[in-house]
C-alpha cells in the first residue's frame, strides 16, 4: 500500500461519512446483525474458549500455565505428525501446482468443444468430494478387486495393507487429494486466466512468439498471484488433515497410526486421553498457522480488495 | 515469390489445417487426463451392479445387471434396521437448514458490505476473506468445546447453526452486489424516499438470483460432506450424518474389518458400498445440476474457493 493511495484515499471516505454515514450505518448494523452474531458464536467464542481452555490446568480447574502447551508438544507423536504434513506437501504440493497451472493453461485459449466437457470431467470430483470420494479411493487402492488391479499388481501390492503402508500414505494422498480438489483450482486458474486481455496474448503472437512463448513470458507472470493463492491455500488445508488419514487408518484396523496428523493427534488428546487443554493447545497452534496464512493470503496476494 | 510460400500462405483451409495439427498434442493430453478420472469414476459407479466375483475375477468391466442394486438395497436396509437412511435424513435435515440460513445471512450481509458506508465495514470484509480462506477444520476442537460447554452435544440444530456461519457466501454476495447493482440505482431509490431496509427487499432482493444459487450450492455441498465437524458433534449412531455413517460402514464392512463384521448380518463388500456412496452423492448431484448454469456463467468464479 503506497502512501499517496492512503493520502487520497481518507478525504474521500471522509466526505461520504459525512453524508449518509448515520442512515446507512443504521440499515448495515440491522443487514449484517445475523451475519455478525454468527461470526461472534461460531468464529470468534470457540476460538477464544479454546485459547482459555489451553491454559486451564490438565486436573480441568485452574490456571495451568503453558503446562497443555508442554504435554502437547513433548507428546511423541507431536513432531511426527508436523512431520507428515512435510512430507505430503513435499509431495502434493508440486504435483498440485505443476497439475492444476499446466492443465488450466493447455484449457485455456482453446477453442475445442470438448474443453467445457473436460472442466466439467476435471471438475466433478470436487463436487461429489467427502466420504463417498473416499470410498471410490479404497475400491482403486484394494488389489482385490481394484479397477487397476494390473497396476497395483505390477507394483507388488497384493492386499490392501501393502498399497496403503505408511510409507506409501504420502504419495496416496498426493493422489487424492489432487484427483478431489484439482478441478476446482482448474477453475480458479482458469478464472485467472480469463483475467488477462486477449491483446497481450494476441500482440506477442504478431510479434512472433510461439504459444509456448506467450504461456512462460506472459500468461504465466500474470497468474502468479493466483498461484500463490493456490500453494497457500493447500499448505493451509493441508496442516488440517483429518479424514483421509483416520478412515484410511481404520480401514486397515489401525495400520496408521490414529495420531499421523496434528488434528488427529487433537481428536485423540480430547477424546481418548481426554486432556483438553492438550487437545486446546494443539487446536491454538493450528489456528495460529492458518491465521498466518490466512492474513498473508489476505494482505499479500492481491487477490482480494477490501477497499472501493 | 516462390511456389513454396504461395502454397503455404493463401487457404483458409490449409490454416485451419495447420492449427488443428498443433492443437492435436495438448488436446490428446487432456483427453487421456480426462479418459482416466471417467475410468475412475465410472468403475466405481458400475461396481454397485456387480457381484463381489465378478469384481474379484472379472476385470474393471465384468458382468452387470440392474437387479443387483435390488440386493445392495436390501443390504444397506438390514444393515442396523436401515440406519443408513436416518442418516440420510440427518444430512438432508443438517445441510438443508444450514445452506438455507446461510443464504439468508450472507445475502443482506454481502449487500451491506458492498453497497452501504458505515464504520468498521473494512474491518468486517477482512475478517470476512480471512475466515474464508482459513480452512474450517481449524475450529471443530474449540466448536465441540463450547458447544459441550453448553450440553448440545448430539443435537442436529448447533450443527445447522455452525453451517450457517458462511463467509465463502457472504464474499460471494459482496461480489455479486459488487459487480452486478449499480449505486446510482441505490441513490435514486434513497431518493425517492425509500427507506434503507425497503432499498435492500425492494431493489437488491430481487437482483439477488444468481448469488442466491451460488450461495446455495457451495454451502450444501460444504455441508453435506462435512465429516470432522458433525463426527465430534453428533457422536450418537441415531443422530449422525451420512458422512460419518458411510465410514461406519466401511468399518463394519467384511472386506476392511473382518473381526468386527463376523456378527454382520448383511454382507458389505465392494458393490454395497458404492450402492451407498451412490446414495451419498445423489442429493449433491441434484444441487449441483441444478445449480450449473450459475456455475458456469463464472463471473464470481475467479474468487472461488477451494
Amino acid at each position: 500500500m503506497s502512501l499517496i493511495s492512503l493520502q487520497t484515499d481518507v478525504p474521500r471516505r471522509r466526505r461520504r461519512s459525512h453524508v449518509a454515514s448515520g442512515r446507512q450505518g443504521r440499515g448495515g448494523a440491522v443487514l449484517l446483525a445475523p451475519y455478525v452474531v454468527l461470526l461472534v458464536v461460531a468464529g470468534i467464542i470457540p476460538a477464544g474458549y479454546a485459547i482459555e481452555q489451553s491454559f486451564v490446568a490438565r486436573s480441568g480447574s485452574g490456571f495451568g500455565g503453558f503446562s497443555a502447551y508442554t504435554t502437547a508438544t513433548t507428546e511423541f507423536q507431536f513432531a511426527s505428525s508436523f512431520a507428515h504434513i512435510g512430507l505430503v506437501l513435499a509431495v502434493w504440493l508440486p504435483f498440485m501446482v505443476v497439475g492444476v497451472v499446466g492443465l488450466a493453461l493447455l484449457l485455456h485459449g482453446r477453442r475445442n468443444r470438448l474443453v467445457g466437457v473436460y472442466r466439467f470431467i476435471y471438475y466433478l470430483p470436487g463436487a461429489l468430494a467427502g466420504m463417498g470420494n473416499f470410498v471410490l479411493w479404497l475400491f482403486l487402492l484394494d488389489p482385490t478387486d481394484s479397477p487397476i488391479r494390473p497396476i497395483l499388481s505390477w507394483l507388488g501390492y497384493q492386499t490392501i495393507d501393502q498399497t496403503v503402508e505408511p510409507s506409501h500414505l504420502p504419495v496416496i494422498l498426493a493422489f487424492m487429494l489432487f484427483f478431489q480438489g484439482a478441478g476446482t483450482w482448474i477453475l480458479i486458474i482458469y478464472g485467472g486466466l480469463n483475467s488477462i486481455p486477449d491483446e497481450l496474448g494476441e500482440a506477442a503472437q504478431v510479434d512472433g512468439a510461439t504459444p509456448w512463448q506467450v504461456m512462460r513470458s506472459i500468461k504465466l507472470p500474470l497468474i502468479r498471484p493466483w498461484v500463490a493463492y493456490l500453494v497457500l491455500l493447500n499448505i493451509a488445508y493441508a496442516s488440517q488433515l483429518f479424514l483421509e488419514p483416520e478412515v484410511l487408518g481404520l480401514a486397515t484396523e489401525g495400520l496408521i497410526s490414529p495420531q499421523w496428523t496434528p488434528n488427529q493427534l487433537s481428536y485423540t488428546f480430547a477424546f481418548q486421553i481426554f486432556d483438553v487443554p492438550a487437545a486446546a493447545a494443539i487446536s491454538v497452534i493450528l489456528l495460529l498457522i492458518s491465521l498466518v496464512i490466512g492474513v498473508v493470503i489476505t494482505t499479500k496476494s492481491g487477490l482480494f480488495s477490501t477497499r472501493d | 515469390m516462390t511456389a513454396a510460400s504461395i502454397n503455404a500462405t493463401p487457404t483458409r483451409e490449409g490454416k485451419r489445417l495447420g492449427q488443428r495439427v498443433r492443437e492435436m498434442g495438448p488436446m490428446a493430453f487432456l483427453t487421456i487426463v480426462a479418459l482416466i478420472y471417467l475410468f475412475v469414476m465410472v468403475t466405481f459407479l458400475l461396481a454397485s451392479l456387480r457381484t463381489q466375483q465378478s469384481l474379484i475375477h472379472q476385470g474393471a468391466f465384468g458382468s452387470m445387471s440392474l437387479t443387483h442394486l435390488r440386493y445392495d438395497w436390501d443390504q444397506l436396509k438390514g444393515f442396523s434396521d436401515g440406519i443408513y437412511f436416518d442418516w440420510l435424513k440427518n444430512s438432508t435435515i443438517v445441510s438443508f437448514a444450514g445452506a438455507v440460513l446461510a443464504v439468508i445471512v450472507a445475502i443482506p450481509a454481502g449487500y451491506a458490505l458492498a453497497m452501504l458506508h458505515f464504520r468498521g465495514r473494512r474491518v468486517l470484509l477482512f475478517l470476512t476473506i480471512l475466515t474464508m480462506v482459513m480452512p474450517n477444520t481449524v475450529l471443530v476442537i474449540p466448536l465441540f468445546l463450547e458447544v459441550s460447554a453448553i450440553h448440545q452435544i448430539n443435537h442436529l440444530w448447533p450443527v445447522a447453526v455452525i453451517f450457517a456461519f458462511f463467509p465463502f457466501g457472504t464474499y460471494l454476495a459482496f461480489i455479486h452486489y459488487k459487480t452486478s447493482l449499480p449505486y446510482e440505482m441505490l441513490e435514486a431509490g434513497r431518493i425517492d424516499g425509500f427507506s434503507e431496509m425497503g432499498l435492500f427487499f425492494k431493489i437488491a432482493t430481487p437482483l439477488a438470483k444468481q448469488a442466491v444459487a451460488l450461495v446455495f450450492f457451495f454451502a450444501f455441498v460444504a455441508d453435506w460432506t462435512s465429516y470432522f465437524l458433525p463426527l465430534v458433534m453428533l457422536p450418537s449412531s441415531n443422530v449422525q450424518t451420512v458422512s460419518v455413517g458411510l465410514q461406519q460402514l466401511i468399518t463394519s464392512s467384511q472386506l476392511y474389518n473382518a473381526s468386527a463384521a463376523a456378527g454382520l448380518n448383511v454382507r458389505l463388500y465392494t458393490s454395497e458400498l458404492s450402492f451407498a456412496a451412490i446414495l451419498q452423492m445423489a442429493p449433491v448431484l441434484v444441487v449441483f445440476i441444478g445449480a450449473q448454469r450459475y456455475l458456469t456463467r463464472g463471473t464470481l468464479l475467479g474468487a472461488v474457493k477451494g
